[in-house]
């Protein structure tokens, strides 16, 4: 797709990256993952089983402006390809 | 905190290949800008199995280490089930090994040295490239390395709130004790200012180009470390190192008790800074920066008990250990027991009290009373004199006793307050009680601008005496931060009231209120204060 490609998808996963570090979600989620290791004890979790318990709430809890600025990127290139 | 152990599939692993699959992977390694490795392969990654490409769903994918195939999570396991011995890969986007046997992440510190010292010499060649011209003197090759250390994995919360000069350090080892104390001296303002301006500069130190061991220059190196704007967690490896080479009945990776570091290292900076500056003249007071943060005086006067004639000497304090009386608690005054109503709990202001109580020597410390002419059953109280801009209380938990050859911890919890009003344990006012409040010709009254104090840090011990841990909680700007080695995260003021307070460090009014206009200041990090320009 025209989006990988062109290198723009690389581009967009930076920004979002920079986005959630900035704004503290990466913090929230390390927090949430160090709570949840700390009732299943260190030994009994797999870094499977967090992603599995971690990723809804993470995907809940990303601020409405980093997705309002991504899907704004994003309308943005599709117009200028389409050009 | 202890490295994990391997399991036994990376035992196995190890002992047929050693490193020769991280080596083969070494090349491919390639630092980001926000502190990850991936692995950048020759063609389009993807699963050689479904085809599944990396860019696509939120499959990870994982290069085995040993025939170096590349699966997502589902193939991954039927590839080690085939091939015996496979079991260990690398995630593509992150450089982390993974054991498709245990079904987990799993971790060697070879491989992690491996990608440390692959980021640190991309680091190094990119801070070399940008190195344009000679610079012009000593202090802007400090810039410069300044620049290098913050072009190195940056952070990008920096931009996000956290004050300046917070910053984790890694624990090289059971040396909690060491970084607690670290914390608290890092953020103590005196202190800060004193390293920050370069009044102590590793670059132009005597003793350092001499090659002698210099602790206020390792110093210096944290300083500029923590301040750098890197939040990454620091190591103060040569710090250590420097210290062992000092106290070398200390250098053991055994815990250590946090306070005897604290006038360890105190002791080391006054060493350093008054012998090579001669600052300490005879019968004048030292001037090095320990002294001038930490040093107050203590008064104690010794009363016969027979005829009532003191005799009263000075003595100079770094810090004061407070005795901590589980047992009593807070006694009402008047009476000599307990209240009924007041609970047994111990206060900051019942340790002062105790520590400033008229306490009667025993019948085998006679001394000898000038007007009696013989010895005399006497009694004893402590007063300050003087107060330092910066206050050390230490609380003594830790109790030796030598007829039971045992040690052990007082684990009670000790109520102690934010601000601090020391008057009533000065001299003036100790002394003036004693007499009935009557007006004393006391040199250099009016002590008691200066006696109110805030804190800034709390070290606290949590565990056992040999194998506890300590934790640092301070307060910047008005917020409090844990420090619990290389974690440092925002805590509620209520956490910190109810710790289990060890050292408690208070400063002057006045010094923290100047401190506060300063870090209000300090917006940007120290890199973009110093931008790398030639003069």
């Amino acid at each position: 797709m025209v989006l990988v490609e062109s290198g723009e998808k690389e581009n967009l996963m930076e920004l979002v990256r920079d986005r959630l570090v900035e704004s503290g979600w990466k913090d929230e989620m390390r927090i949430a993952c160090r709570e949840h290791v700390k009732k299943k004890g260190r030994k009994d979790v797999t870094v499977d089983e967090l992603i599995r318990v971690i990723t809804p709430k993470g995907r809940a809890s990303v601020p409405d402006a980093v997705k309002e600025e991504l899907l704004n990127r994003i309308q943005k290139f599709i117009q200028s390809a389409a050009l | 905190m202890k490295h994990p152990d391997p399991c036994n599939h990376l035992s196995d692993y190890k002992l047929r290949h050693g490193t020769d699959g991280y080596k083969s992977l070494q090349n491919m390694f390639t630092p980001l800008n926000d502190g990850r490795i991936k692995i950048k392969l020759q063609e389009t990654t993807r699963c050689s199995h479904c085809s599944v490409p990396q860019h696509h769903s939120s499959k990870r994918l994982y290069i085995c280490l040993i025939c170096q195939t590349v699966s997502c999570s589902s193939h991954l396991l039927s590839h080690a089930r085939s091939n015996k011995g496979h079991d260990l890969a690398v995630d593509v986007e992150r450089s982390e090994l993974y054991c498709s046997s245990c079904v987990d992440q799993v971790y060697d510190p070879d491989l992690d040295g491996l990608l440390v010292s692959k980021q640190v010499l991309g680091s190094l060649s990119v801070a070399v490239a940008s190195d344009g011209v000679g610079g012009c003197g000593v202090r802007s090759s400090k810039k410069r390395r300044l620049l290098a250390d913050s072009q190195f994995l940056v952070d990008r919360r920096e931009k996000w709130s956290y004050p300046l000069g917070l910053r984790g350090l890694n624990n090289l080892g059971s040396t909690c004790f060491m970084n607690a104390v670290l914390q608290a001296l890092v953020h103590a303002p005196p202190l800060r200012n004193f390293w920050l301006s370069g009044q102590h500069n590793r670059d132009l130190c005597p003793r350092r180009s001499m090659g002698l061991l210099c602790l206020p220059c390792d110093l210096d190196v944290i300083f500029s470390a923590m301040f750098s704007g890197d939040r990454t967690p620091y190591s103060p490896a040569h710090l250590l190192y420097s210290w062992w080479q000092h106290s070398t009945n200390l250098a053991t990776y055994e815990q250590q008790d946090s306070h005897e570091f604290f006038i360890s290292l105190l002791d080391c900076i006054h060493e350093n800074e008054g012998k090579s500056k001669c600052l300490y003249k005879d019968h004048e007071e030292c001037q090095c920066i320990t002294h001038r943060a930490f040093s107050g005086l203590l008064r104690s006067d010794v009363t016969c008990t027979t005829c009532g004639s003191t005799s009263t000497t000075y003595d100079p304090f770094i810090d004061i250990s407070l005795t901590l009386d589980s047992a009593k608690g807070t006694k009402s005054r008047n009476s000599g027991e307990p209240s009924v109503n007041s609970p047994m709990m111990p206060t900051l202001s019942g340790c002062l009290d105790l520590f400033t109580r008229s306490e009667k020597l025993g019948p085998d410390q006679k001394l000898n009373c000038r007007s009696c002419g013989v010895k005399r059953e006497s009694s004893k109280q402590m007063s300050i004199r003087r107060l330092p801009p910066l206050l050390c209380l230490h609380v003594k938990r830790f109790e030796h006793s030598l007829t039971r050859k045992a040690s052990r911890k007082i684990d009670s919890y000790l109520q102690y307050p934010f601000r601090l009003n020391m008057s009533p344990y000065l001299s003036s006012s100790i002394i003036g009680k004693r007499f009935g409040n009557r007006v004393f010709a006391f040199d250099g009254e009016g002590e008691h601008d200066g006696s109110e104090f805030e804190i800034f840090a709390v070290v606290t011990h949590s565990g056992m005496l040999a194998s506890g841990h300590y934790v640092t909680y301070l307060r910047l700007k008005g917020l409090w931060y844990r420090c619990d080695d290389a974690w440092i995260n925002e805590v509620e003021e209520e956490v910190v009231r109810g710790c289990e307070c060890y050292m408690l460090f208070y400063a002057q009014e006045r010094v923290v209120q100047k401190a506060h206009k300063e870090l209000s200041y300090q917006v940007i990090s120290m890199a973009d204060a110093f931008p790398f320009v030639d003069c």
